[in-house]
């Protein structure tokens, strides 16, 4: 029984702009928004829009990755035919090769996606914070008569030249693809996410993979060489949420941006379109009677004593008394000691950070301020002081300054 | 068997004692009672036996079972999907063109069929209104070091009034023991409330399942419908009955007084970690977002589950999935079970509101600490 689209995955990133925080995992399985990791939005806009087919192509640190995928079944994705997949590089009878590219990743996998005769294949990417729903997108590929599509997003002239642009003509058909130009001719940035028709993706990867001078990559090749042979290309403008999150700064800014459902767009409570995420198992969440909790997230499992402002904490946070948090992302199982002051700042699972501590700093009125960075399972000594552009890969001693 | 498992299989009784919380278990049963934000009652019962290696266990369903089914699934949050074994429930007629049991002997009676094609040694039965995280390895292993016959489970404490009060419109399933070190003495059937500590079952037994079905079989044909009453009391010289003293944390469900306050108490942190610190307690996975603490919102002392979003003030607590806050509302000494919506500028205090209750603007509501007001399942305030 062939599926009219199943989904390919990037997710094997490095993530080396993240540093501490990918020191131990891959970048789509950092962690986001509370009780997610990043690979949670694409994998539910997967199944919110009917797909029941994803491979996740992964090969930086998987083992993370692969524990918390496991059979798919949060995401309703353990499927008897179909369903969700991890597909690490692997050994074949002529030799085994690392994913040179991502087209080579994909091409590697052709027997994978041939098992489903899909019509299309749709290709998405683990490092993005993005509600989309990818029916819409087919629904303007189809009508489009397109044979390659690719999402769009508006972004201001003056950045225009940090993206892969597409040009397009009054019919939204792609006419020339510029990447990172320094003249842009367009504002219309790639998403990143497209919908081939398989046929003939197909045969542009075993083309690609055929050619030695090739970096096998999407951007630079597939896409340009398909635009030389004037095939039917268009650009699909999403209006949506979208952020790439690859460095510290759009990463908590975004987490931010969670907190702000109606100002930025990013709505994770909406019931409509759920984001589904490996549950934790902890009990409920408890808020003592000195503690204050504002404008925040809380979830389960997390123990507040002190001041929580303006903050994300996933589950099992404890916060002891007189500890004020503002403007921080703390992940999963970490422990803010008593009277520390953790600010403006992203504190990676398990760090425990002793009493009196000054992580990061609030910038000026006005002015946007650096983000400190603990990477997981650190520890900060009683009274350290961690500045605000700090970036922690190993413990930090009582009473120093970094 | 690998000894990470162990050789005993799990019954549980759903609906024992559903008539002392009348109001709640209207329209489910007293296992499907909501508890400590985000748990039903049978989640820790579950949770203990797999925690235990248990993993071959039937819950024994009377009536009512509809939100039961739902919470349970096919058992997969609590690893209870399995070839062999697994989660089995047990409706009434499962075999037999009797009428719905009204005993414990009667019950195991209607699954005979069923435990002779077990093959565990062990069987371990429970009822669900106890909350509790009895290691349930540890008592097996001490069932087999006494070589008992039947090993039941006590913690020590008062017998309360309500207790009392419950058991008379009840069952017999409430005893308390006289022991001589660990071994069973005697029997006292629904005792008085007391102000001394006795030793009080846990409805908790453990024997071998070649027993089980050898007495069953006997007391049905005699006629007999109460295992306590009719199997052990009346054996205490041909069985050795050994009572194993469990000391952890307890929450005993026998009135509506109880299920108020057993809530209230888990807003103490020393007995969150007591009862959660051991070991997981599974349930079932709803998906909710994180809560939301808006701008503007105070909260203290508050025991909440994820899914909610709070804009007014809430104080001593306990608050289940997908409870909404409005501004201006204040919510002081209530349970708010899932879904609940406080409309802004409503107050409520001493309430227990069931699932899908709205409480309407600036609409007031109070009971008092002995009498706190019940709101019940989808209806307006």
């Amino acid at each position: 029984m062939a599926k009219e689209m199943i989904a390919m995955l990037l997710a094997g990133g490095q993530g080396s702009r993240l540093y501490a925080l990918t020191k131990n995992l891959a970048k789509p399985a950092v962690p986001f928004g509370g009780k997610y990791r990043i690979i949670d939005f694409p994998l539910s806009n997967c199944v919110n829009s009917g797909i029941d087919t994803v491979g996740i192509l992964t090969q930086y640190q998987p083992l993370v990755l692969n524990e918390y995928i496991g059979n798919g079944q949060p995401w309703d994705l353990d499927r008897l035919y179909g369903g969700v997949h991890v597909l690490p590089p692997y050994q074949k009878a002529e030799g085994s090769d690392w994913y040179k590219g991502t087209a080579n990743a994909i091409y590697q996998n052709i027997p994978f996606i041939e098992r489903y005769e899909p019509e299309y294949v749709i290709i998405l990417s683990g490092d993005q914070i993005c509600k989309q729903d990818y029916n819409d997108f087919l629904n303007f590929h189809k009508e489009k008569g397109a044979e390659f599509s690719v999402a769009v997003m508006e972004v201001p002239w003056e950045e225009a030249s940090r993206f892969g642009l597409m040009v397009t003509d009054e019919n939204a058909k792609i006419t020339e693809f510029q990447e990172k130009p320094k003249e842009p001719k367009s504002n219309l940035a790639s998403m990143g996410i497209y919908i081939f028709n398989w046929d003939v993706l197909k045969k542009y990867l075993e083309e690609d993979e055929a050619d030695p001078n090739s970096e096998n990559d999407f951007g630079n090749n597939i896409i340009p060489n398909m635009l030389r042979d004037g095939r039917k290309m268009y650009a699909y403008n999403f209006s949506g949420y979208w952020k790439d999150v690859g460095t510290i700064s759009s990463l908590w800014e975004a987490n931010m941006e969670v907190l702000d459902p109606d100002g930025s767009g990013l709505n994770i409570f909406d019931e409509n379109w759920k984001i589904y995420s490996r549950n934790s198992g902890k009990p409920g969440h408890r808020i003592d009677a000195e503690a204050t909790v504002e404008d925040s997230l809380v979830t389960d499992g997390c123990r507040i004593h002190g001041t929580v402002k303006h903050s994300i904490l996933f589950s099992g946070v404890s916060v002891e008394a007189g500890a004020v948090i503002q403007d921080a992302v703390i992940m999963g199982g970490a422990k803010i000691g008593k009277g520390a002051v953790v600010s403006h700042c992203i504190v990676a699972e398990n760090v425990v950070i002793g009493a009196g501590a000054e992580v990061g700093l609030m910038p000026e009125k006005g002015q946007t301020g650096g983000v400190a960075t603990i990477g997981s399972n650190l520890r900060i000594g009683a009274g350290a002081i961690v500045g605000p552009d700090a970036m922690v890969e190993c413990d930090v001693k009582e009473g120093t300054k970094i | 068997m690998i000894s990470s498992n162990s050789d005993a299989l799990g019954i549980i009784f759903t609906n024992t004692y559903d008539s002392s919380v009348p109001e709640l278990t209207a329209r489910r049963s007293m296992a499907s009672l909501p508890f400590a934000a985000r748990y039903r009652l049978i989640d820790f019962i579950l949770s203990g036996m797999v925690n235990g290696g248990i993993d071959n266990v039937s819950l024994v369903v009377r009536e009512n079972y509809l939100s039961l089914l739902d919470h349970l699934g096919n058992g997969r949050e609590w690893d209870l999907t399995r070839k062999y074994g697994g989660l089995n429930i047990i409706p009434p007629f499962a075999n037999r063109g009797t009428s719905i049991y009204s005993g414990r002997v009667e019950a195991i009676n209607t699954i005979l069929n069923f435990l002779k094609d077990q093959k565990e040694k062990y069987v371990v039965i429970s009822d669900s209104n106890i909350v509790s995280n009895v290691d349930f390895k540890d008592v097996i292993r001490f069932h087999m070091e006494q070589n008992a016959d039947v090993t039941i489970v006590y913690k020590k404490g008062k017998v309360q009034v309500t207790d009392a009060q419950a058991i008379v419109e009840n069952h017999e399933n409430f005893f308390t023991m006289d022991l001589d070190g660990t071994k069973v003495k005697g029997f006292k059937i629904n005792p008085e409330a007391s102000k001394t500590e006795k030793n009080v079952s846990m409805n908790i037994y453990v024997m071998e399942r070649e027993l089980l079905i050898e007495e069953v079989t006997e007391a049905y044909r005699s006629g007999f419908l109460h295992f306590e009453r009719d199997v052990f009391a009346n054996n205490l010289d041909k069985y050795d009955i050994q009572a194993y003293e469990y000391t952890g944390y307890e929450a005993r469900i026998m009135s509506m007084k109880d299920y108020f306050e057993e809530n209230m108490r888990l807003l103490d942190e020393k007995n969150l970690d007591e009862l959660f610190g051991k070991s997981p307690m599974r349930t079932k996975v709803r998906d909710d977002a994180p809560t939301r603490y808006v701008r503007g919102c105070r909260v203290d002392n508050v025991l909440a589950a994820d899914g909610c979003v709070i804009e007014g003030q809430v104080e001593n607590s306990v608050l289940f999935r997908g409870v909404k806050v409005g501004k201006g509302a204040k919510v002081k000494n209530a349970i708010i079970m899932q879904d609940t919506v406080v409309r802004p500028g409503a107050e409520v205090s001493y309430v227990i509101t069931d699932k899908n209750v709205t409480i309407g603007d600036n609409k007031q509501l109070a009971g008092t600490e002995s009498f706190p007001v019940y709101v019940a399942k989808g209806k307006t305030v």
